[in-house]
């Protein structure tokens, strides 16, 4: 277990180092100079010089990208070039509780609405239930979550022009509060943003379950005469949760990629916008900043999935 | 199609595949088919190639999808010139003729056409500034069609390749690759995609604008999109191919093979690349529906294709606020066609996927 641990994190900090070589090349290699961009119309050569070495950009490139990875280390990203009096933190940390409520919420939910599903329809395997919810599913999963925000904006806008209820047709409200205006402003991001999470849960857990059920000793708990709802529950139910742990991984992923959509689409101001109009603006202290901090969110939710892989199926050994 | 020709029998041969016996090679190459035709009563077995494609004929979804993206292809390529050339000429103000050439432009604005409902002028009506809204989706197919294209002959190269002589030599190459395949995991393609965009964008804007056909119409940061989505997706082919080649190595053919003395090189192109076709279809008909959200989504955040250019998730992006107005099939319309191509995509890819394989169906 501990060895096994140890490999992953030897893995984990390669992978880390070489994204944030990545990002870093990137923006050291970038055509256009930021300084020139920040200063625009009011150039002159002195604060030009004097903005370079601010910003350490007068040195070689591998010394460049240590200074980059000690500040790193101190959870330090320097200056916004954009907003020069804010510091990357604090523009990140101001955007960050937002999209943390997006992902935590849909997360959750797509493991509420998609576990339940599955089992459902491996329990009614191959009848209208079953058809008809796995039908769903599979066209909620195909199609990107972009379209389908867009297919709920309208719906919403129909159903508000109808009714005249004043819904929020995009906006985020308070983050962790949730008064009535809160919560209808974010009700529909996240049920859009769990959906396409939901409908992989489901098909897997469906997969799972049935693979389970046709498993000998839930044959053998029928044959003894067990009620089927304990052999359900009881028995098959547990074990067929085993696989979908390993989804929580890769759900991460999936979230932090769909974030950067639902933000779009529905005007929140969270991590995902903050990234494109970095990008757009070409703030690279910004950009990698985020960069790093997606990529340590899904590296850490895939050594979490790995680990709890092992505490419940205990027969997994590290190699 | 010879299957359909000879096949009286082989609808009546119920349930699939389970009721034929698979046949080996050896045992198919002494089958004659004229033989076959002559005694339908006799036992005969079908090449893997002819099973495969009586059970992708079964799967309706899959033919179905087929025959949507034959015909979005075709609408891509051969719909805008026909358009254009479909529709009676008009007087405007200025008592110019204005024939179906320039209004079915895809790059026309005409403020005096804003938001118009269906009609026979604009077959699909026409967007806030006054494009055709018919002739900037075809044109928007076009672009993803044309990027998912370019992405995939880089994908299947380098998938291919570097799968191969991993799975075949192992070694370093195996090492690195699975390094490399370790960081794009961690690495989402789409966050890749969105930096490199982004930073070598509007240097793109600059110099390959005044590329012929591929550079004009803001159209140039293609160019980058599509290598973005090729640098990120060949690992995940090559992945497969690896896994793939290895069980084909284990093959007594293979050893065979190199008993009577077949070189290395020889051993690849004949024995194993062939036996790598099923995989790679399916592989990269899936990376396919991945290419062509990502390069709406590229756009859709405003780093691809630029205006006055045409791309799925720019005309998404561009008219999303027009879900509220009175006129919102300008949105809709460009997210019905993503919809529809990707599924369509996904499903062939599925279908594909049980047609080669017919375990891998739960």
């Amino acid at each position: 277990m501990i060895q096994f641990l140890l490999k992953r994190l030897v893995g984990l900090i390669f992978v880390l180092f070489c994204v944030t070589f990545i990002t870093f090349i990137m923006g050291y290699l970038a055509p256009g100079d930021p300084i020139h961009f920040i200063m625009g119309q009011h150039f002159n050569v002195k604060l030009y010089l004097q903005l370079r070495h601010l910003y350490g950009l007068d040195l070689p490139w591998y010394q460049q990208y240590f200074n980059f990875l000690v500040h790193i280390l101190h959870f330090d990203f320097g200056y916004s070039y954009k907003q020069q009096q804010l510091t990357v933190i604090s523009i990140i940390t101001t955007n960050l509780p937002v999209t943390l409520e997006l992902g935590v919420w849909a997360l959750l939910l797509q493991f509420l609405i998609g576990i339940p599903l599955g089992i459902l329809c491996a329990i009614k395997a191959n009848t209208w239930i079953d058809t008809a919810n796995m039908g769903t599913a599979l066209l909620v999963y195909s199609i990107p979550g972009f379209v389908l925000a867009v297919f709920v904006r309208f719906a919403i806008a129909q159903i508000d022009q109808a009714t005249g209820a004043g819904w929020p047709p995009t906006g985020w409200g308070n983050p962790w509060q949730y008064t009535w205006p809160d919560i209808q402003a974010k009700l529909a991001p996240i049920l859009v943003f769990a959906l396409g999470g939901a409908a992989y849960i489901a098909r897997l857990a469906r997969t799972s379950m049935l693979e389970v059920l046709r498993q000998d000793y839930i044959r053998t708990a029928r044959a003894k005469g067990l009620r089927e709802r304990i052999v359900i529950y009881r028995h098959a139910l547990r074990n067929a949760l085993i696989p979908l742990v390993t989804t929580f991984g890769y759900s991460l992923g999936f979230l932090v990629t769909g974030a950067f959509f639902i933000e779009n689409i529905f005007n929140i101001p969270g991590l995902g916008s903050i990234t494109v109009t970095s990008v757009s603006t070409r703030d690279y202290p910004v950009i990698q900043a985020t960069v790093i901090l997606l990529t340590i969110a899904i590296v850490l939710g895939n050594l979490l999935s790995d680990i709890l892989y092992m505490i419940i199926d205990p027969r997994i050994k590290a190699e | 199609m010879s299957i359909q020709d000879k096949n009286t029998e082989m609808n009546d041969a119920g349930g699939m595949l389970s009721t034929t016996p698979i046949s080996s090679p050896l045992h198919e190459s002494t089958v004659d088919v004229d033989n076959q035709q002559e005694k339908p009563d006799q036992q005969k077995s079908l090449t893997p190639s002819q099973q495969s494609m009586r059970r992708f004929l079964q799967d309706k979804r899959a033919v179905i999808s087929l025959g949507m993206i034959v015909f979005l292809v075709l609408v891509a390529i051969v719909g805008p010139p026909i358009y254009q050339h479909i529709g009676t000429p008009y007087t405007n103000d200025a008592g110019k003729q204005v024939g179906p050439e320039v209004y079915h432009n895809p790059y026309r604005h005409d403020l005096d056409f804003e938001d118009l409902p269906i009609s026979a002028r604009f077959w699909l009506g026409t967007d806030s500034v006054g494009a055709d809204l018919l002739a900037r989706l075809m044109q928007s197919l076009l672009i993803s069609l044309s990027v998912a294209a370019a992405v995939e002959v880089v994908d299947i190269l380098f998938g291919v390749t570097i799968g191969v002589l991993a799975g075949y030599y192992g070694g370093w190459i195996d090492q690195v690759l699975a390094r490399i395949t370790d960081v794009m995991f961690a690495f989402p393609g789409l966050l890749f995609a969105i930096l490199l965009t982004g930073i070598l964008g509007p240097a793109s804007d600059q110099f390959l604008d005044t590329l012929p056909v591929i550079g004009q119409y803001g159209n140039a940061r293609l160019i980058i999109v599509s290598i973005a989505f090729a640098l990120t997706s060949w690992p995940v082919m090559a992945r497969y191919v690896r896994g793939q080649t290895l069980q084909i190595k284990a093959n007594q053919y293979i050893e065979a093979a190199r008993t009577v003395g077949s070189s290395d090189f020889k051993i690849i192109t004949r024995h194993i690349v062939p036996n790598l076709i099923s995989i790679v279809i399916v592989a990269s008909t899936l990376n396919i529906a991945g290419t062509i959200i990502g390069e709406a989504g590229i756009s859709l955040l405003g780093l691809g294709v630029q205006d006055p250019g045409s791309s799925l998730g720019l005309m998404i992006a561009e008219r999303a606020d027009a879900i509220d107005t009175p006129h919102p099939w300008e949105v809709l319309l460009p997210c019905i066609v993503l919809a529809i191509i990707v599924l369509a995509f996904s499903f062939l890819g599925d279908g594909l996927r049980d047609t080669f394989d017919p375990r891998s169906k739960d």
